[in-house]
């Protein structure tokens, strides 16, 4: 075999030119497919950390039974010392303790739907909190409120009104209180804009009854989404946080991981595209390297070489041929999307530059910059493709030269 | 006052099923008269918890009706006022009124498991609904009665099977299903007893079926079918009055 090798190598060296274009082609489909790889990676993950974003979060803690009831006395007991414990787990980044409660809230007579959301405002103004970037001059004393901007243009709700809250406490009792909006909220998260009612955690525990008691701990964790598992198996040994509901984004949101399968269907298809390109290259490369080889082959063969090895010979040089492509392709692909992945990719500037491609679906918020990057795996595919694409493209110029007639090969 | 005369000769004949349109004109009219006043302990027990309320009910024919509680203390004077499909909730500690909107009609009247649209149902089995005799029920004492919802009707149910006992005369058991034909509520009439000239069912238990261990009992203390209930009783500055 090493013989073969040998040949195969250098009846590639002999066409430098025709080598080096067929090289060229398999090399640019690996850095399409490595290039698009780290994009999709990168917006997937962009995607997923701005969709998990503040409302998921990566994981939440929550009494059995919440998500599903949402009853009001459905709580999270001694809630602060949870907090404390779970803040204190390494892989931790943040944890906040939040109220959800759904009332009715009234300017003046006429009643709106809402969600109160009783949360750490001053911690929550953090990447990643609910309040993400709102200025600190802008937190409600005690009994103020923020609105969400829908609420507030749909119910006429202004800075400065007292709004009545009705709702039930977790005790069964009924919630009422007076707060003063002293902010109108602009936020990606739709829930909120529509429905939210943002107060202090301490004064939503005060009016719905919840003193020391929260419905939710919402964890995100430095191992980013992938993390998630791990972040909860950590958060499970937490002292007091058996006989909670702990459950990662992926159990939160299960459609979110369908969109991952179908991006990892979608990059499927692109390859295959790719693939059958490389396979054109090799099979033409290959087909002409035979075609004008007529003669020599032919004279191979009637000099006892064996139709078998001389298929090895052509297999062997189209292998080599899309392994060394492939193996440029990768150096050039990793440099690139290692690249991007350093420099970011901001699809806002992509289009005209007072038009925002900033999209909310399903209330969440997608967008920003996109930083790919690429796993080990992310390559194999096209090294393993294209070494069986080559190998089943080179099959017919290979069978070709297996079934030449010496005298007239040699006569052409 | 009919009632009474109705239920004698519905005795008389005990053997067969009762008249179809008698049953409907008793769960129609079991509890609604021109007007009346009635005190009722309201009992809602959950999983984890138990509570008791009392309040005072203020009615006028099907459209018109107070409700203002008057224990535990803490909801003291919290009222709840219905005008036709209209409903206003009084809540005395903040001085305010708020009217609940369409969109929060399935939504838990005072966490109880009534809605807020089952205070401002006035369905008529009569108009409302086609009744049909289905049998003996299931229990043997008494009949099983069918009432599937008009085309067009508003509301919650789909169908309503009541269970009523031998003589037709009073409802022991209802079970409501949805709009998508599932079982969704139980209730269930206890404890007749003659209260102001009628025989009724002093105590309701309703169990939601989607929501394991909940249950809220409606229990009447007194009833006045004959009060005097000025039209005034239902006006959102009365209600505001109201203690």
């Amino acid at each position: 075999m090493p013989s073969t090798l040998r040949i195969a190598v250098r009846n590639l060296g002999r066409n430098r030119r025709r080598t080096a274009l067929a090289l060229a082609a398999i090399a640019l489909a690996q850095i399409a497919v490595l290039a698009m790889d780290g994009l999709m990676n990168g917006w997937v993950e962009a995607s997923l950390e701005g969709m998990t974003g503040p409302m998921m979060g990566h994981a939440q803690i929550h009494a059995p039974g919440w998500r599903e009831e949402q009853a009001p006395d459905l709580v999270i007991e001694d809630v602060d010392a949870l907090l404390a414990r779970v803040r204190a787990v390494p892989t931790v980044r943040d944890a906040y303790a939040r109220i959800y409660s759904p009332a009715l809230a009234a300017r003046d007579v006429e009643g709106h739907a809402v969600v109160v959301a009783g949360v750490e405002m001053t911690a929550e103004r953090a990447d990643g909190g609910l309040l993400e970037g709102l200025d600190a001059s802008a937190i409600p004393d005690a009994h103020g409120a923020l609105i969400g901007a829908t609420l507030a243009r749909e119910a006429g709700i202004e800075v400065g009104d007292e709004i009545a809250l009705l709702g039930q406490g977790a005790d069964g009792s009924l919630a009422n209180d007076l707060v003063t909006v002293t902010g109108i909220l602009r936020t990606p998260l739709d829930l909120l804009n529509r429905r939210g009612v943002i107060l202090h955690l301490e004064t939503a525990q005060e009016i719905f009854a919840m003193e020391g008691r929260a419905h939710e701990i919402n964890v995100r964790g430095t191992g980013g989404v992938d993390g998630a598992d791990a972040l909860v198996a950590a958060l499970r040994r937490v002292d007091g946080a058996d006989g909670l509901e702990i459950l990662t984004w992926r159990e939160l949101a299960p459609e979110l991981s369908t969109m991952l399968e179908f991006s990892g269907v979608y990059g499927l298809v692109v390859l295959l595209i790719v693939f059958i390109a490389a396979a054109a290259g090799v099979a033409n490369t290959m087909l002409m390297a035979t075609f004008e080889r007529r003669r020599e082959l032919g004279m191979l063969l009637a000099l006892g070489t064996t139709p078998g090895r001389l298929v090895r010979v052509v297999l062997s040089e189209a292998v080599v041929l899309g392994i060394l492509g492939v193996a440029v392709g990768t150096i050039c692909g990793v440099a690139l999307v290692l690249y991007q992945g350093h420099a970011g990719i901001d699809p806002t500037t992509w289009g005209s530059h007072d038009e925002s491609i900033d999209v909310a679906v399903n209330g969440l918020n997608w967008g920003g910059t996109i930083y790919p990057y690429l796993r080990a795996v992310d390559v194999l595919p096209g090294f393993l493709g294209v070494t069986l694409v080559s190998v089943v493209a080179a099959l017919w110029p290979a069978v070709v030269t297996a079934r030449l007639e010496p005298v007239e090969a040699m006569r052409s | 006052m009919g009632l009474s005369v109705l239920a004698t000769s519905s005795l008389a004949a005990a053997q067969g099923p009762p008249s179809l349109a008698e049953v409907t004109r008793v769960l129609d009219d079991l509890y609604t008269s021109s007007a009346s006043i009635a005190r009722v302990e309201l009992t809602v027990t959950t999983p984890r918890n138990t509570r008791t309320m009392r309040m005072r009910m203020w009615s006028r024919g099907e459209e018109r009706a107070l409700i203002v509680i008057e224990s535990p203390a803490r909801e003291r004077g919290t009222a709840t006022l219905r005008r036709e499909r209209n409903l206003w909730n009084f809540l005395p500690r903040i001085s305010r009124t708020i009217r609940v909107p369409p969109s929060m009609m399935l939504s838990s009247w005072m966490g109880t498991d009534l809605t807020n649209d089952d205070l401002t149902q006035s369905a008529s089995y009569r108009d409302d609904f086609t009744g049909r005799i289905v049998g003996h029920s299931q229990d043997g004492h008494g009949w099983t009665i069918r009432y599937d919802a008009n085309e067009g009707t508003v509301g919650l149910w789909r169908r309503i099977e009541f269970d009523v006992n031998e003589a037709g005369t009073l409802p022991v058991r209802a079970r409501y299903f949805d709009r998508r034909e599932r079982l969704a509520r139980v209730m269930r009439f206890e404890d007749v007893r003659e209260m102001d000239g009628r025989r009724i069912p002093t105590r309701m238990i309703i169990e939601p079926q989607d929501r394991e261990g909940h249950r809220t009992e409606l229990h009447y203390l007194e009833m006045d079918f004959d009060a005097n209930v000025p039209e005034s009783t239902f006006s959102l500055t009365q209600l505001e009055r109201q203690r």
